[in-house]
């Protein structure tokens, strides 16, 4: 029998690569190097994508083997580059620099018109369907605007929202030419706009500064201790939100071929079916909350859409909502600043722990990713300060004077414990593998582990109930940038940051 | 191509293998009772000074809040034609909360004290304790999954900034945070509570000034900037105008690492800080009573995991263990300013009315929250009812899980949000705004803001609050308004006849007194005149609030100033001294 640490890393391999199924991004350009080098992307560089549009069906997270959880959409599947074997809802994550060429090619094999549209951008009109072949196919080659950047949502805006809520959309992120010095001139650090307002760029130039935010600015990455690979610069990650509906989106994929769903009809059912208290089998409103079309442990626990890293390594979140609800998202660790909402650079931009995401709502969160200020420290106003000394706790074995943080303690316990480990107050949990062998449930409180969720919590759910299956993503903390003894990785769980996930050293210094 | 055979075929689901710990600890964490790790000792005196005036017993251990999870009880609606379910938080070191409140007992805590919370979870489980907004470790940010439910643990974190959180149970939340297992949270300043208990003249909540204070940056203030830069539903943009004076009295600005000239903390504990003459909390909340009516067990629809992990876990797309499966459908009909009930039903404009008797009132004496529920303070406002010139803090929670739009019948000025006053350096890339009277101030659940009002003329209003569906998108003129609000908002004049004016006319040689002296006294409403007397004093009584001229005159003397404005709004304006000199 294999021990739980193989069993562990082994399958914790074949986790990432399934996980980064949604995730997989399109490198547009030779200017975005630092991405390619990214753990959090599956990243493939090109200037050629090819699309395909169809349908499929996914199983969804309720995982039980004897409910099927699955629920139909249509998507974008990216053709080429190959990223990812599977189709995927949303569709691939396209990054591109201002002013570089995409060359898309969008092909329709559904039965009736499809588009790709990027508001302010590009806009197919309706592509034929797939009896039309081989005219069912659009190509165009266009620049990316030098106007804009941060992320939109591309998607098909034919018979709208239908065809956007039946799976059709993804992400396109627009950034700066990196490699060019940032603007404003000297002493400025990178944002990710080309058009930073006043506040905004005093925001991304305090990060580094060590009265305020020690460790890395945004556009710095930074060597780690061995085995463990460079932290890049320019950290980004994706949260697109989604909702969906199995029984509505079975009736518009079985509606009458080469005609539209009535788009009225789809919004009334979608918001408005009759509540049902007990039979959520027939319910065609919303069963689903995604965030990167994944839901509950698949997302939260998922290193490509769950930020892991360390204090004193700030990023930004892009967030998309491709659905028809409002979704109000928390995050837990860090207040962020809301610096960017639908396409507008903020010149007042808010520290909060919540913000509302309307439908359609482009919204960039950036997270300090400092010491959770709530630590006990010296002075108490939320400042890199020395931490207070704990005199130690005659309750836990072994334990002596030493600084609260890191929370040494904390990040040797497990909750439940893992077998052999013993912790007062705290019970250990088997369970048995498929072949029947024990696994151990144990799960270590390292790395620091925080969520982001909806707090309109009837989004926290699948399937009417299963709560804590819904919309939720979250933050990690897998060690600290500005300890004493220098930049420090917490004895991780290997379950959760495995060391060996990046690919390369990370871009140089660019600030 | 069809729902029976797409094109692309199936999309697999995630393996959980290798990750059942994980995924079984998202859904059924486990219930556990550690120590405190990294544990250090309490200093938050919030307890001792609430046991000194008897509203609670000596904490035990010292320094450590009592809350407990949770009580189940039932309310009639309003309106009588329902009892609602609600899971509350009890406090059995307080005889006001030991059976369970609705909302939980506002937790206040001094900005910099390291605060104890012990809790225990009985009744249905689970349970934990999250304490929105303050960002402490893992285990003590109470969120099942990333640590473990209660059990019995004492959570442990030192408020780092100043402002307006709150807590709530964080397991099965979509039930447990709506069906009331949450109460407000405002941290103090660090004075505050360590005043009283230095002196037990400071009034509990004070500052060792014996004021009220927030944090707040006031030195930069702006109103809408008007053309063509809109306001963002929620957001701070669209408030770039013009620099506005402050109108708040008594603001300290500095920095927050300044120095505490007292040396009783380690910095200034007034820096960046504004007194407030009253506080109301408006905690906004939606219930859906058919969830109260179908699932009023704790536990519904809650998973669980099976012997086989992924394989066999407690699942369900049929209906639950209690029969219920509809957490994703809600269509709240009753809602709650601070637990006063909004009187209306689904569409309608409805008044609260907090000091009125149950169940269509709040049964809040007075209309103000019991200081015993309420960390000790006394005064706290729902409805709003204040004097001219008084500064108002209005500190504001969405607890509902609609978003709602909050408009004020005069100008107010947005100081902080969750937590975080807008200006502070040095994280303040960011100012306060002054909202017009008429505008909405755009929030979704969980969102906080801290606003001040402060009016030179009376008001007798209402503050509008629309609860927009977030099923609908939350937005207005598009999302339906499930109900509308009215909040009273009254301020008037500082009750008249109360007040004097004041004051000594002198010669021009030092301390000689100048008697005979005529002195006029001119306002809107009226003139009269006094003598000096033979010690050269004079005096106006009974004087209603408002501003005036006192101008002195004796015929062969010229006085300096010619003449002085006063406003009494409310008090006393003592020491309205002129010399004169003969001409």
């Amino acid at each position: 029998m294999k021990t739980g640490l193989d069993r562990c890393q082994l399958s914790r391999r074949d986790f990432l690569k399934y996980s980064v199924g949604g995730l997989a991004a399109i490198v547009v350009g030779s200017k975005l190097g630092w991405l390619m080098q990214t753990p959090a992307y599956a990243a493939v560089q090109t200037h050629t994508i090819e699309l395909e549009i169809g349908d499929a069906i996914k199983q969804m997270v309720t995982h039980n083997s004897i409910h099927n959880a699955e629920c139909y959409f249509w998507v974008y599947k990216c053709a080429q580059p190959v990223i990812n074997p599977n189709a995927e809802v949303p569709g691939p994550t396209i990054f591109a620099t201002q002013g570089d060429t995409v060359n898309i090619t969008v092909t329709n094999l559904l039965d009736e018109p499809h588009a790709f549209f990027i508001p302010g951008v590009v806009a197919s009109g309706p592509i034929p369907p797939v009896q039309n072949a081989p005219n069912n196919v659009w190509t165009k080659s266009f620049k990316v605007p030098a106007t804009v950047s941060g992320a939109l949502l591309y998607y098909d805006n034919l018979n709208e929202p239908v065809n956007r809520m039946m799976g059709l959309h993804g992400a396109f992120i627009i950034m700066p030419d990196f490699t060019a010095p940032p603007p404003g001139g000297a002493g400025n650090k990178w944002t990710p706009y080309h058009n930073p307002t006043a506040n905004v760029q005093a925001l991304f130039n305090a990060f580094g500064n060590p009265d305020i935010w020690p460790g890395l600015a945004w556009g710095e990455g930074g060597d780690n201790p061995a085995p463990h690979p460079p932290t890049p610069a320019f950290r980004t990650y994706i949260w697109l939100d989604h909702q969906a509906s199995p029984n509505l989106f079975a009736e518009v994929g079985n509606f009458t071929p080469g005609e539209d769903y009535p788009a009225a009809q789809f919004v009334d059912i979608f918001l408005n079916s009759p509540f049902d208290a007990t039979n959520s089998s027939n319910f065609k409103g919303a069963q689903y909350f995604t965030v990167n079309g994944q839901s509950g442990h698949f997302s939260h626990n998922n290193p490509h859409i769950t930020p892991m890293l360390k204090v004193g390594e700030p990023c930004v979140v892009h967030i998309l909502n491709a659905g028809l609800w409002m979704h109000s998202m928390h995050l837990h660790a860090n207040h962020f600043y809301v610096t960017s909402i639908n396409g507008m650079v903020q010149t007042n931009p808010l520290w909060l722990d919540v913000f509302n995401i309307h439908p359609l709502d482009r919204v960039d969160y950036v997270i300090p990713y400092m010491r959770p200020p709530d630590v006990p420290n010296a002075r108490g106003i939320g400042r890199p300060d020395t931490v207070l000394q704990s005199p130690g706790n005659a309750l836990i074995p072994g334990s002596v004077p030493h600084p609260v943080w890191p929370p040494s303690e904390e990040l040797d316990f497990s909750i439940p414990s893992k077998i052999g480990v013993t912790i007062p107050g705290v019970g250990g949990l088997t369970a048995l593998d498929a072949a029947g062998n024990a696994i151990d449930l144990g799960v270590q409180l390292s790395p620091l582990c925080y969520p982001m969720h909806d707090h309109s919590e009837p989004s926290q759910t699948a399937q009417g109930g299963n709560y804590n299956l819904g919309l939720i993503a979250g933050m990690n903390i897998t060690g600290d940038r500005n300890l004493p003894g220098g930049v420090t990785e917490f004895p991780n769980d290997p379950d959760h940051v495995p060391p060996n996930t990046a690919r390369a050293s990370a871009e140089p210094h660019s600030m | 191509m069809s729902v029976n055979n797409p094109v692309f075929g199936t999309i697999p689901r995630q393996s959980v293998v290798g990750m059942e710990n994980e995924w079984v600890k998202m859904f059924d964490p486990p219930k556990a009772d550690p120590p405190t790790p990294d544990m250090v000792t309490p200093t938050n005196p919030v307890p001792e000074v609430m046991a000194a005036t008897g509203m609670q017993a000596v904490p035990s251990p010292a320094h450590t809040l009592e809350r407990q999870l949770m009580h189940g009880m039932k309310m009639p609606t309003w309106d009588g034609a329902k009892e609602l379910v609600f899971f509350v938080f009890r406090d059995p070191t307080n005889p006001t909360a030991s059976g369970g409140v609705y909302p939980a007992p506002t937790t206040r805590v001094p900005r910099g004290a390291i605060f104890h919370g012990h809790t225990q979870g009985s009744g249905p489980p689970p349970h934990t304790i999250h304490w929105h907004g303050i960002e402490p470790t893992p285990i003590n940010d109470g969120v099942g999954h990333c640590s473990m439910e209660i059990g019995d643990y004492t959570y442990q974190w030192q408020p780092n900034f100043i402002g307006t959180y709150f807590y709530h149970c964080h397991r099965n939340t979509v039930q447990h945070f709506n069906f009331g297992l949450y109460g407000l949270l405002p941290i103090m300043p660090p004075d505050a509570y360590f005043a009283t208990l230095d002196n037990p003249a400071i009034p509990i909540g004070a500052c060792r000034d014996g004021k009220f204070r927030t944090a707040a940056n006031l030195s930069i203030i702006r109103g809408p900037t008007g053309g063509a830069v809109p306001m963002v539903a929620g957001s701070g943009s669209g408030f770039e105008g013009a620099l506005i004076a402050n109108p708040y009295p008594g603001f300290i600005g500095g920095l927050l690492t300044d120095p505490d000239p007292l040396r009783q903390f380690p910095t200034n504990p007034h820096a960046m800080t504004v007194p407030y003459d009253v506080e109301a909390i408006w905690v906004l909340a939606d219930r859906d009573s058919v969830w109260s009516d179908l699932a009023e067990d704790a536990r519904t629809t809650f998973p669980a995991h099976g012997p086989h992990p992924g394989i066999d876990d407690d699942f369900a797309r049929k209906p639950g263990r209690d029969g219920f499966f509809a957490f994703n459908q809600f269509n709240p009909d009753y809602w709650f300013v601070t637990g006063v009930p909004v009187k209306a039903h689904r569409g309608g404009t409805g008044t609260v009315d907090p000091a009125g008797a149950p169940p269509a009132g709040g049964g809040l004496p007075d209309g103000l929250i019991p200081p015993a529920l309420n960390s000790g303070i006394s005064g706290t406002q729902v409805a709003i009812s204040a004097k001219v010139g008084q500064t108002i803090l209005v500190r504001c929670l969405n607890g509902a899980y609609d978003v709602i739009d909050v408009t004020f019948p005069l100008d107010v000025t947005v100081i902080a949000w969750d937590g975080r006053a807008l200006g502070v350096p040095p994280f303040g890339f960011n100012h306060p705004y002054m909202v017009p009277a008429g505008t909405p101030i755009h929030l979704s659940v969980a969102r906080r803001f801290d606003a001040l009002i402060r009016s030179d003329s009376e008001v007798n209003g209402v503050a509008t609050v629309k609860f927009l569906s977030a099923r609908h998108g939350g937005q207005a003129g598009t999302a339906p308004v499930a109900v509308t609000a009215e909040i009273p908002i009254n301020i008037v004049w500082a009750a008249p006849t109360v007040s004097s004016i004041s004051g000594s006319v002198f010669g021009s040689r030092a301390g000689e007194p100048l008697p005979g002296v005529t002195m006029v006294l001119t306002s809107d409403t009226g003139r009269q005149t006094v003598v000096t007397d033979a010690s050269g004093n004079y005096s106006f009584a009974g004087l209603a609030n408002g501003r005036y001229t006192i101008i002195p005159n004796l015929a062969g003397f010229q006085f300096f100033p010619r003449e002085r404005e006063a406003t009494i709004v409310g008090a006393d304006q003592t020491g309205q001294f002129f010399r004169g000199r003969a001409t």
